[in-house]
């Protein structure tokens, strides 16, 4: 319950939060509903996008630029690789923070074990790149192997590898993940590991005196316990992954097959402010169902509250 | 031998496996975390003719802070710019930047926890979906509005204020929830306390809530700090000039064009690094902290 005297003077809070409001509208309620408006015009933003279509071509009129979103080869790829992203990156940057937190709880270097994974975080993604590029780097001339991995590989007397411009998409997408993996895993893993500390011990205790495995006391009581933190985690993280950008724009500028959406985006946001917006419209729409989720979750802990 | 210890035999041994087996996973996942942060720390320290060696992850010869001084002003003669100029733009973006989202958030976060009205059901649903949205849906319209402020002669559109408004604006979102949560720690008793001494609004703030924000502030602007610090996208496109471009795309830049050797290239990239890297190392353990308090959890 909130007490009467909190309620007096109705007018001075919103006087500190007016800014804020306004701002909000101005700056995200308004651009985002001019987004939408901007991704049924053509290219300047001037005519309807309808004026795009060539006659005898399939035309969606005023919705052009979501035939090109939906329907171009290239946009299918990246719908293709976002999707492939969510669906070995969320669980592979969740399980293996999942991993570090439950391991290095059992090692006397905890600390530094942690600090060890949580360090890229303070690395930006463009540097991330540029780092994991020379790691990745192929000697396609007939020079010796410079590139870190392919240095290894070839001193163990194997064959380089195209990491990043394979002919075979899958490997170059491969490639991207695990950078993305080693750059959130740290993330994920400070947030479950907190939520491991709120395990009760006494309850780990009966179960290991009992005589279960340790295998058995993760499964049957860690995880259910700390299950809505990994939620929590996993839809951030679904969420960060929707609008992957930095690192496919500064690896390969989705070459190879690596295209993602917000690469898209990007390529067309000068020269053709239309399909930019619409491909921008659909990142939105990607992200609402999360979003939603999100909000329910925070609805419910508010109740709680 | 008693039977006892008999039985205790094999589960020792299996609990021995298990340590090695902890260690190992552990050891492969340190050389994979480590192994891009030793290419990046040797590399830039190496000459260009040791980085051409096919032994390329062994230590460098000696010390050459070469390639750190062509990082950082650049080489005419091969035709790059340093980054000296855009890691000073990226100082005066970030540092004001920081301080005032982190300050506006604390309000925003106090008002909205510590006073009950009508205006938290409007601002919340917006700080919501301010942090969820991708930003690059809201680009070329924030563009066009920067391009149309123009406030006491600052041009907004491609000048360092500009870039500072666009990162404060848009940490609101973020910077008012952590505040919110932490806030919601606080006893309300205390604001009631203060209210029934007599005092208002803003000195409720100023003597109740601000001094027990310590904690809250060090999470909020590391973040900040960290996240302004390493932003690429409303770099690359609220900056379109070279003089006022911060770190990250003049390391992109550095680093996309082919001249430049790699050692240079890691140079710039641990040059880059540096001021998070080292905020991360010295305060990271109260950012782990906070984090775990579960400030970002929401």
């Amino acid at each position: 319950m909130v007490p009467k005297i909190m309620k007096q003077g109705t007018l001075t809070p919103w006087f500190y939060l007016a800014a804020a409001i306004i701002i909000m509208f101005v700056f995200i309620v308004y651009p985002t509903i001019n987004t939408v408006i901007l991704s049924l015009k053509d290219k300047t933003g001037t005519h309807s996008a309808a004026v795009d279509c060539t006659p005898g071509e399939p035309c969606w009129g005023m919705f052009e630029n979501y035939r090109y979103a939906l329907t171009n080869q290239d946009m299918l790829q990246a719908l293709r690789n976002n999707a492939l992203w969510i669906l070995l990156t969320v669980p592979g940057t969740v399980g293996a923070g999942l991993m570090f937190a439950v391991l290095t709880d059992r090692v006397r270097y905890e600390k530094l074990a942690k600090t060890i994974v949580f360090l890229p975080m303070a690395i930006s993604f463009v540097g991330a790149s540029i780092i994991w590029r020379f790691v990745y780097y192929l000697e396609a001339g007939g020079g010796p192997q410079i590139g870190v991995l392919n240095a290894i590989i070839t001193a163990l007397g194997g064959q380089p590898i195209a990491w990043l411009t394979n002919k075979s998409w899958i490997v170059n997408n491969i490639s991207l993940w695990v950078v993305w993996i080693w750059l959130w895993a740290g993330f994920c893993m400070t947030i479950l590991s907190a939520a491991l500390r709120g395990v009760p011990t006494e309850l780990l205790e009966a179960a290991r005196v009992d005589g279960a495995t340790e295998w058995q006391v993760f499964w049957r009581i860690m995880f259910p316990i700390i299950l809505p933190t990994i939620t929590v985690v996993a839809t951030t993280m679904t969420i960060n992954v929707l609008k992957v950008f930095d690192i496919v724009f500064v690896m390969t500028n989705g070459l190879n097959g690596t295209e993602v959406i917000a690469n898209r985006m990007f390529k067309f946001i000068v020269t053709n402010q239309g399909r930019s917006m619409a491909i921008a419209v659909l990142l939105i729409i990607l992200t609402i169902p999360i979003m939603i989720i999100n909000v329910r979750r925070f609805r419910e802990q508010e109740m709680i509250r | 031998m008693t039977a006892r210890e008999h039985v205790l035999r094999p589960r020792i041994s299996s609990i021995r496996w298990q340590r090695v087996m902890l260690y190992t996973v552990l050891i492969a996942f340190a050389i994979f975390y480590l192994m891009p942060v030793y290419v990046l720390i040797v590399t830039g320290l190496k000459s260009f003719a040791e980085v051409s060696l096919y032994r390329m992850w062994y230590p460098p010869s000696g010390l050459h802070f070469d390639s750190y001084i062509k990082a950082w002003f650049g080489s005419e003669a091969e035709g790059f710019r340093g980054l000296n100029v855009n890691f000073m733009n990226s100082v005066y973006l970030t540092i004001p930047a920081t301080i005032i989202s982190a300050m506006w958030g604390s309000i925003n976060g106090y008002i909205l926890t510590k006073w009950k009205f009508r205006g938290s059901d409007v601002l919340f649903p917006l700080l919501l979906f301010g942090m969820f949205i991708p930003y690059q849906s809201i680009l070329i319209p924030l563009v066009q509005t920067l391009q149309k402020i123009n406030i006491f002669g600052i041009r907004l559109y491609g000048s360092i204020p500009g870039l500072i408004l666009t990162h404060v604006i848009y940490g609101i979102p973020i910077t008012t929830l952590i505040f919110r949560n932490y806030y919601a720690s606080v006893p309300t008793e205390l604001v009631e306390a203060a209210r029934i001494d007599g005092a208002n609004i803003f000195s409720v703030y100023r003597h109740v809530l601000f001094p027990l924000s310590m904690p809250g502030f060090v999470v909020v602007m590391i973040w900040q700090f960290t996240s302004i610090w390493n932003d690429f996208l409303f770099a690359a496109t609220v900056t379109s000039n070279p003089e006022a471009q911060p770190i990250t795309v003049g390391l992109n830049n550095l680093a996309g064009s082919y001249i430049v050797e790699w050692n240079v290239q890691m140079a710039g990239a641990l040059i880059a690094a540096l001021p998070t890297l080292l905020v991360y190392i010295f305060l990271g353990r109260f950012f782990m902290r906070g984090l775990m308090a579960g400030s970002l959890k929401g």
